[in-house]
């Protein structure tokens, strides 16, 4: 009779503790490789399925627009977009006229320093061998270059480009708009909680398990040997984050950097800052900004981080680290600071 | 009775306490998306895997790693050097080295940047 007791006592007892974690909610993550790019995708799940089924649409999600948003294949609807520039408008998807619109809009923010209309001028810069282009190349290509001469029809569905050998590359928010895109498809799936970091453009939804927020770090312009150091590092919650840097693609020539980062006013990259950081609701428009802002250099930067109610960090060209009001008391420094 | 008792809260304490411990670091490698390893980042050890593009060798010493030879073209992955913490990645040969675990600040779910 005692040995049946105990029995009770002990059983009665798992039975406590497991009532006390219900199916207990974990993470996932799945990878892949789209966008020319590393994806990472991150939910938290109480199901291994519903995770898995979930992180497969999201990142199928992302493939499907990284066809419609090549630059370099033949078949893609930028690509189509380029080939008919002044010669007739192409009707294409909802979604390339939506971020063509979205490229727009911040094109005339930024006053044209972020435009998605760059593409021959940085196809004169090959940062991998570090070659300068000839400066009367530059400035014939910088012809081809204005945001104004793309028109888009959102009723027609078309968009065409005025001058014979202008191109647009969505390189500069089609990462940040994926990953916009991947949250929306999480959602659907039920998922209440995750992560999409498309390269550096991220946006995070929901609270992780165990209620804290996800936290990112923005890495350091100026990293020793250990790559990936960060210098800071904030909470992200219904947020997204970019980051544009010297550091991505760069050269060096006479003691000078070259980095990718061109000004679309010029065709050279923009001097000023060595990274700049945007935290907003939407991911291609931190991607799109954070291009655009570190163009316009520190002190525009920071104005229209202002006027917009945008987040920032902005890492000007000695290493000051300037910071919107709204991120102050989140944000977190390493002990070295860059 | 006490027994009893005893070994449950023994077996209870094992299991709460490697869920409540941050645990060291480890290193993840990763093929086209596919977990190949994860292994102590404190370990010295060299690890082969074959990508689309042929034989990557990862190198893990005194805490740190790196890609040490790579099939793609321009190497960019092995002139990434050693990595203490965040990740590598060989798009070429669809590699991925990633420092997890790390305990303390410098554990984010993402880098920006």
């Amino acid at each position: 009779m005692r040995k049946i007791n105990f029995l009770i006592v002990v059983l009665s007892g798992i039975l406590f503790l497991l009532s006390c974690t219900p199916a207990k909610e974990k993470l996932y993550t799945k990878n892949r490789v789209a966008m020319d790019t590393f994806i990472t995708v991150t939910v938290a799940s109480s199901s291994d399925r519903d995770a898995e089924k979930a992180m497969d649409r999201a990142l199928a999600e992302i493939e499907r627009l990284s066809v419609l948003f090549n630059y370099f294949s033949e078949g893609s609807e930028v690509s189509l977009i380029n080939r008919n520039a002044g010669i007739r408008p192409v009707v294409v998807s909802k979604e390339t006229v939506d971020i063509i619109e979205q490229a727009l809009s911040v094109s005339r923010e930024t006053d044209g320093a972020f435009d998605i209309t760059i593409g021959p001028v940085m196809a004169l810069w090959d940062f991998h061998h570090g070659v300068l282009p000839e400066e009367q190349a530059v400035k014939a290509r910088l012809e081809l270059v204005g945001y104004r001469h793309v028109e888009v029809d959102r009723e027609k569905r078309t968009v065409f480009l005025r001058k014979k050998g202008m191109q647009i590359d969505l390189g500069g928010i089609a990462k940040g708009y994926g990953a916009d895109k991947a949250v929306e498809i999480l959602k659907k799936n039920g998922i209440r909680a995750g992560l999409v970091a498309v390269a550096g453009d991220i946006k995070a939804f929901g609270m992780k398990p165990g209620r804290s927020s996800w936290r990112i770090g923005i890495r350091d312009p100026r990293q020793g040997n250990d790559t990936k150091e960060i210098f800071a590092s904030l909470p992200l919650r219904e947020q997204a984050i970019s980051t544009s840097g010297d550091y991505e693609r760069f050269f060096f020539r006479s003691g000078v950097r070259y980095h990718h980062l061109l000004d679309p006013k010029t065709g050279y990259p923009a001097s000023g800052c060595r990274s700049v950081s945007v935290v907003t609701g939407e991911g291609a428009l931190t991607d799109a900004f954070s291009t655009g802002i570190f163009v316009l250099g520190p002190r525009k930067g920071m104005e229209t981080l202002r006027r917009l109610g945008f987040d920032g960090v902005i890492v000007d060209s000695n290493g000051v680290v300037s910071l919107t009001e709204g991120i102050k008391g989140s944000i977190a420094f390493s002990e070295k600071k860059s | 009775m006490l027994l009893l008792f005893l070994l449950f809260l023994s077996l209870y304490s094992f299991f709460f306490i490697r869920q409540a411990l941050p645990q060291g670091a480890e290193l993840e490698i990763e093929v086209s998306g596919e977990l190949r390893y994860a292994l102590p980042l404190s370990t010295n050890k060299t690890v082969e895997v074959e990508g689309p593009l042929g034989r990557t060798v990862i190198e893990v010493k005194e805490g740190r790693a790196r890609i040490k030879d790579s099939p793609c073209r321009n190497r960019i992955c092995m002139h990434q050097g050693w990595i203490r913490s965040g990740a590598v990645v060989c798009l070429p040969n669809r590699v991925m080295i990633r420092v997890t675990g790390t305990a303390g600040r410098r554990e984010m779910d993402a880098i920006s940047g």
